[in-house]
């Protein structure tokens, strides 16, 4: 390999990450580890296969465990080997391929690792350099580290169901999804490569033992400052606020109804030149002399009429339509956009091919998304689909572990694979 | 020790990526926060030190620019640009947030051309190319048109909008992003030695940050309908918040997979005399106890729950279905989560002196333990301009008359 070759390969290039994950919080940071290049081996058991491998849709027919798309989505650049750890040849298996790697990620319950044989300790005796990334709900220390979560779960613990509602529902709306699986899953991948770039300096491994909940209270520090500052809780303010704004103050700042089901769009004002701005593309100009909307605290002060007012306007407009005057007066707005909406009519998107067509080989022909990262010298890459199951057994085991074909059926007969 | 200890990050971001910024601080960096003379902007959003604005009595920016230094500088100035050049070029990391056709007083990627070494990280609203590139731009903005808010809202509120999250999280989701881009080439520059440009577009960010709704829309062009404080879905799925006799809500997603554990849950409901269509034998089946296919067996058994729920606190619940092995919790508000010693005996919450004011102030801490290089909170937040004098002079080697001049010409503070 010549050195301008060797300096395009992805940042990851030669990392080797043992991958205990699954659901979607650990395979999220396994995912973005891929994608910068890392190899990206999982660890998986026929006994006990992630739920994930079964969960829809599956487009070309349900024929698990490698029809499913989205494990396709959330594992593609990885690898996958079929090991029974709870087997003393299995343990020892992982123990060789320890040795040979840099990372391992899991994502079980606090104990599961500990009770394998795989403690920190134990995986250090294999290899002292090895990163061992913890990533539970709770932790694995602390009173309650035998508690359970699911993203909701944790979502719920943090604060940050609470944040997202209206003010006058009796429940919080939350996120409509596992948004701190996710999250946990990029803090993950943010320690793993800065304690790759400690390694790479000292020599030196370590642990990171990370809390989902500590992932999302992390995310509320203003929220938390104002109770520990200023003794103010939460829900003493009128918290959650709808579409309103918090911090930075803002009005108009809302969702605004917009020709058609369901459609939506957000308009954002903070400061005077972007309201002034608003009412002269609008067909209601007389809004810039009207003295209840002349200043925003003026606007705050009377926002139902302001909101009642715009949405009075926008009703029966079309929203991209809308998006794109508004726009041209440099005005933020936007649609509300779903997943459908980035993959079908995003210009931008597609401006910078977000979506790419790859083959699997059972699900076919298929769309990835897009790339976070783009680096201008050693891109990042989406170019292998989500794993078949133990597909690359072979590889692993005879390739990187040296094992003969004899003693790899001898592991298959005994239970220690598969 | 961090793990980017002796990375120099100049930090010129706004507050989409003011938690970059943080993030890579925690790790270590000496991250300088170049700030207009006027202040960061973020100095100007709330909630402020007993509601009374100023520039530094933010409790935003006590968050996100604690451990940063700052220096107070006019990139827009001839005389700026000049010594942020010079700061560049011994500058590991510059983060840098600046919309390409926005008044952005220097091009990014020909600092990359100018200090080969350094690594530049632009994270914005929609990255460096496309037709929506310059678009005006919040927080709320970009987590309606990146998918994130599609699917959160109200299936039990007639014509209820879709709902946007607060508390910056366009910004949070991205700079996760920026951080990992930026260790990963610092990773790759110690083998090659030669630094890059990164460009993150938040709007790919959040594209990526919404589960199940990218798979649905990449491979069936499904979208998903919106769910009070619960999955949105293909389909409609039971509720899964109930509120409780001490006027909170719980959560009930994670219901037990295995026998054990919905036979420990269903003691301790029984213990209080309630659930007793819970020992119906179909619910030993997990596939009868499955949520979000509609099953007559679900809403029975959900029916006796919420019962259950009702007539307790929620403390209680909480404890008592955690013991059974049920990942059931409380939503609870930021303020709420002080009191849990759990987060006490790990370590969470740290305690900051902020001598000036003689007090002593309790902040969220590391998102992540790191055994061998601890996430490093650092001191408060800076003052405006408070490590002008330290930077130029002690760093640059101007001297204090140069800075005087400057400061007078208008240049730094």
């Amino acid at each position: 390999m010549t050195d301008s070759e060797a300096n395009s390969r992805p940042p990851l290039d030669g990392v080797r990450v043992i991958d205990f994950t699954w659901i979607v919080a650990g395979p999220t940071c396994t995912r973005l580890l891929g994608d910068l290049g890392a190899e990206v081996i999982r660890v998986e058991n026929e006994q006990t296969l992630d739920s994930i491998r079964f969960g829809r849709p599956h487009p070309n027919g349900f024929n698990p465990p490698d029809s499913g798309a989205m494990f396709n989505w959330l594992d593609r650049n990885k690898r996958s080997i079929t090991v029974n750890a709870r087997h003393p040849d299995g343990l020892d298996l992982i123990k060789r391929l320890i040795r040979v790697s840099d990372v391992l990620v899991e994502n079980y319950s606090s104990r599961i690792l500990e009770n394998w044989g795989l403690s920190y300790e134990e995986q250090q005796a294999e290899n002292p350099q090895i990163i061992y990334v913890s990533l539970s709900g709770f932790g694995h220390s602390g009173p309650q580290r035998d508690y359970s979560t699911w993203g909701p779960t944790a979502q719920a613990l943090s604060g940050l169901t609470a944040m997202s509602g209206l003010p006058e529902a009796p429940e919080p709306a939350g996120w409509g999804y596992s948004y701190l699986d996710h999250m946990a899953g990029f803090t993950a991948a943010a320690a793993i490569t800065a304690a790759l770039k400690h390694r790479r300096e000292t020599g030196q491994g370590q642990w990171i033992d990370l809390s989902q909940v500590e992932t999302g209270m992390a995310l509320t520090g203003p929220a938390t400052l104002d109770f520990t500052v200023n003794g103010r809780r939460y829900r003493e303010s009128g918290h959650p606020p709808g579409n309103r704004s918090v911090w930075p103050q803002a009005a108009p700042h809302n969702t605004y109804p917009t020709a058609g089901d369901d459609n939506w769009i957000m308009i954002t004002c903070t400061t005077d030149a972007e309201w002034e701005a608003l009412c002269n593309v609008s067909d209601h100009p007389h809004w810039r002399t009207d003295r209840r909307f002349a200043t925003l605290p003026a606007r705050l002060r009377h926002e139902d009429e302001l909101d009642e007012q715009i949405g009075s306007w926008t009703a029966g407009q079309d929203g991209r339509a809308l998006m794109q005057r508004l726009q041209s007066a440099d005005v933020p707005a936007g649609v509300v956009q779903n997943g459908v909406d980035l993959v079908v009519s995003d210009p931008q998107m597609q401006a910078r091919a977000w979506t790419v067509t790859r083959q699997h080989p059972v699900i076919g022909e298929h769309l990835t998304d897009g790339l976070q990262m783009h680096f201008s010298r050693t891109p990042a890459h989406r170019d292998r689909p989500g794993p078949l199951l133990g597909e690359a057994n072979q590889y692993v085991f005879s390739e990187l572990l040296g094992l003969s074909d004899q003693r790899i059926a001898e592991l298959q007969t005994n239970g220690a694979l598969g | 020790m961090g793990a980017l200890d002796g990375i120099r990050v100049l930090d010129c971001s706004d507050p989409k990526g003011h938690f970059a910024g943080k993030l890579l601080a925690g790790l270590g960096a000496d991250v300088i926060k170049i700030e207009p003379l006027g202040g960061d902007v973020g100095r100007f959003y709330g909630p402020f030190l007993d509601d009374q604005p100023g520039p530094e009595r933010s409790l935003y920016w006590w968050h996100y620019a604690a451990g940063k230094r700052s220096v107070a500088l006019d990139l827009h100035s001839s005389d700026g640009i000049e010594l942020f050049l010079w700061l560049a070029a011994d500058a590991d990391v510059v983060l840098e947030t600046w919309q390409p056709g926005r008044d952005r007083p220097f091009d990014p990627v020909a600092l990359t051309e100018h200090v080969p070494e350094l690594i530049v990280a632009s994270l914005t609203p929609f990255g460096q190319t496309g037709p929506w590139r310059d678009y005006a731009w919040s927080d709320a903005v970009g987590l309606a048109l990146g998918g994130p808010m599609g699917s959160c809202g109200y299936d039990n509120i007639p014509d209820s909008p879709p709902i946007r999250p607060t508390e910056h999280h366009a910004g949070h989701i991205s700079s996760y992003f920026a951080a990992t881009g930026v260790c990963a080439a610092l990773y790759e520059r110690q083998r090659s030695g030669l630094g890059q440009h990164l460009d993150i577009a938040m709007h790919e960010c959040m594209g990526f940050t919404i589960e199940s709704s990218a798979p649905w829309a990449l491979y069936e062009q499904h979208p998903l309908i919106r769910q009070a404080g619960r999955h949105a879905g293909p389909q409609p799925t039971e509720p899964w918040q109930y509120p409780t006799a001490d006027g909170r809500l719980i959560n009930i997603f994670g219901m037990p997979r295995s026998e054990a554990s919905w036979l420990a849950l269903v003691a301790f409901i029984q213990k209080h005399g309630m659930g007793e269509n819970l020992s119906d034998f179909e619910l030993l089946d997990g596939r009868k106890r499955q949520l979000g296919l509609q099953q007559p067996s679900v809403a029975t058994m959900l029916s006796d729950i919420a019962e259950f729920i009702a007539a307790h606190g929620a403390e209680e619940i909480y404890a008592g279905a955690q013991a059974a092995g049920a990942a059931w919790s409380i939503i609870r508000t930021p303020d709420e989560c002080l009191a849990d010693e759990h987060w006490r005996a790990r370590g969470f919450f740290v305690d900051v002196e902020h001598e000036e004011r003689n007090r002593t102030v309790t902040f969220p801490g590391a998102p992540y333990i790191l055994s061998e290089t601890p996430w490093i909170h650092g001191r408060r937040a800076p003052l405006l301009g408070e490590h002008t004098a330290e930077v130029l002079c002690g760093q640059l080697g101007i001297s204090h008359e140069e800075l005087g001049a400057l400061i007078a010409a208008g240049v730094a503070r």
